[in-house]
């Protein structure tokens, strides 16, 4: 049952990074226009900074629990590395515990700060005046997304761990390998895909 | 420190480090605001230039462009004693220019020149040396991320920043070349067989630089000539290396979604840290914390170029086990009102950063946890020991303490240049 949750979390969570990375890109565009009319034109679209920052913000937080299921959290593993499986199996169980306790706070806060702006329906000191709730709305759901799958990845290795399947415990919340973490930087790029040009 | 090294996420470590310290202070009432402080922060339009920085650098990692730069620099430069290493320097300063990261930096040149090493007999440790220290000049050319976060973390301009990051970025290429020279004139046969070039082909090659280039001049370019702000400037260039890549016919939507989700991987990566730093860093403004250390090196008397070369030394330590963004975000906000306490009107904050930005390319290559290191092992499909990579990087470590020492001497090789166009 775990190892079905976890795949669909995984799945899941890799198109809400596609859609927001592909914000990101469209906000790429609209405040490439909003420079060039500046330059150009004379005429300022007012607000590309302000949206894409919010685009930023929510963004951020939705990719959070792709990373998580990435193993992409930045951990010091120079004593972990020399670790015999098992010990090294414990401690990825307290890191996650702990990250959680962080997030456990990170996430009602944030949730708070939305449900006040929502409450006092309080607008930003731009000229759009942006309802704070709603750029909060997507903020805040992706620390409430990253809290559940952190609680759910904490099971899954609490299980995992009390089973002595230390595998398993190092494929949902091991730090990866450095052969894994060059193959997530770089996606095995082709960059032999110029031939064209290899007589150059 | 002793959940840092039991590996616990380094974010988690730093939010529970504020929670503790804000608990004994102030009995946990800035905690209770941490919601509020990180919302502010996350809607700012400075940072959005971090996101928008990877994200053109994960496009023009897949646009295409490598091969055709890597064989145009071989025309340029492997005349040179020590032949395409040279070229490989070239290579990682120029893909540095439109890459903020220093592990695309290697891994891409890497990628491209990992084959001559045979076919050109060259002498493999030092060669895969040239590689791992070349890709470290990814962060400290521009456009750079760590000088971006180094930027947020201090309130340092990140224009001038940038600006004082290319002459030390220039300088220490010229020393790595000259290292590779050195070790060839020496010992010859390390050099490998040379490539014939001729000055039509290097013509004819000449357009293959430019995509890179035209992308650096435009990013770089735009926030000096006072048109846009860094987060612009990486908005264009993103749009950019969209039209660089569908002019390569690499543009489609598989490279675009493994583009979305390198960067926002790396993005959320970085930015779970951050948050919890920025979130210490107010907790340790409050409880002047900060002011408690200053006056206790200001007790010690010591020397202000004797602090900096202690500071110097401690880095290049905790180079050896950490990774650098986690290095750079737990020091920076304590070693940083050190350097500025000296009150050396050279030793500015634009000056720490590249000094420091220095010390993290050096920790990206020395062992025995040096990303770079593992980077450009990770791409030998010959396989070999890792220790070849490692020792044949210890010229090029050489070459930044040597870096590093003339930033000392003479801070103006960073300074003069964002001098001259700020004030």
């Amino acid at each position: 049952m775990f190892a079905a949750i976890h795949a669909r979390l995984e799945v899941f969570s890799k198109y809400l990074v596609w859609i927001g990375g592909a914000s990101l890109m469209i906000a790429a565009i609209i405040v490439t226009f909003d420079v060039l009319s500046r330059k150009f034109l004379g005429v300022t679209m007012s607000g590309s900074d302000e949206i894409s920052g919010y685009v930023f913000a929510g963004s951020t937080t939705w990719a959070y629990s792709y990373c998580l299921l990435h193993r992409s959290n930045v951990r010091i593993d120079a004593i972990y590395n020399l670790l015999p499986r098992p010990v090294a199996a414990v401690l990825d169980v307290i890191g996650l515990s702990l990250l959680l306790y962080y997030m456990w706070f990170m996430t009602k806060t944030g949730v708070l700060a939305f449900l006040e702006s929502w409450e006092l329906n309080s607008v930003s000191i731009t000229t759009l005046e942006t309802p704070q709730w709603i750029p909060q709305l997507f903020w805040a759901s992706g620390l409430v997304m990253f809290f559940f799958t952190l609680i759910f990845v904490t099971l899954y290795a609490l299980v995992a761990l009390l089973q002595r399947n230390w595998d398993l415990v190092g494929r949902i919340a091991g730090v990866p390998s450095i052969e894994e973490v060059v193959e997530e930087e770089t996606h095995g790029v082709d960059v032999m895909e110029d031939s064209r040009a290899r007589g150059a | 420190m002793i959940l840092v090294l039991a590996a616990v996420p380094v974010a988690a470590v730093l939010g529970i480090l504020s929670f503790v310290l804000d608990e004994i202070a102030m009995d946990g009432r800035l905690t209770l605001g941490i919601g509020e402080i990180i919302w502010d922060k996350s809607k700012e339009f400075i940072l959005v230039a971090v996101p928008m920085f990877i994200l053109l650098g994960e496009l023009m990692l897949r646009a295409g462009i490598a091969r055709r730069m890597y064989g145009a620099v071989i025309q340029w430069l492997s005349w040179l004693p020590g032949g395409l290493m040279h070229a490989n320097i070239g290579s990682c300063t120029i893909f540095a220019a439109s890459s903020g990261s220093s592990v695309a930096t290697a891994a891409t040149v890497g990628t491209v020149a990992y084959p001559e090493i045979e076919q050109r007999k060259y002498n493999e440790r030092l060669f895969l040396g040239s590689l791992a220290a070349g890709g470290t000049l990814g962060i400290l050319v521009p456009p750079s991320i760590n000088l971006i976060i180094y930027g947020l973390l201090t309130d340092t301009s990140v224009p001038e920043l940038y600006l004082a990051g290319i002459f030390p970025g220039l300088i220490l290429a010229g020393l790595f070349m000259t290292v590779i020279a050195g070790a060839c004139l020496y010992k010859k046969s390390w050099g490998g067989v040379p490539v014939r070039t001729n000055w039509g082909d290097r013509i004819r090659t000449l357009p293959h630089l430019l995509p890179p280039i035209v992308l650096f001049t435009a990013v770089v370019g735009s926030i000096y000539a006072g048109v846009a702000t860094p987060t612009e400037a990486a908005s264009i260039g993103v749009v950019m290396a969209l039209v660089i890549a569908a002019y390569f016919k690499s543009l489609n939507v598989k490279m675009l979604l493994e583009a979305f989700e390198g960067t926002m991987r790396t993005t959320a990566m970085i930015m779970l840290i951050v948050f919890a730093a920025i979130f210490l860093n107010f907790v340790l403004g409050f409880m002047g914390i900060t002011q408690a250390m200053l006056n206790f090196i200001a007790e010690l008397g010591i020397s202000p170029v004797e602090t900096v070369l202690l500071i110097v030394v401690f880095y290049l330590l905790l180079g050896m086990f950490m990774e650098t963004l986690s290095m750079m975000l737990t020091t920076v906000p304590v070693v940083f009102p050190i350097v500025m306490s000296l009150n050396v009107p050279e030793f500015s904050d634009v000056w720490f950063g590249i000094l420091i930005t220095i010390l993290m390319e050096a920790a990206l290559i020395t062992p025995p946890i040096g990303v770079n290191l593992y980077v450009v092992h990770g791409i030998r499909d010959r396989g070999g020991k890792f220790n070849d990579v490692a020792i044949g990087s210890i010229p090029f470590v050489v070459a930044m303490l040597a870096m590093i020492l003339i930033l000392i001497a003479a801070p103006e090789v960073a300074t003069w240049l964002p001098t001259l166009v700020y004030h």
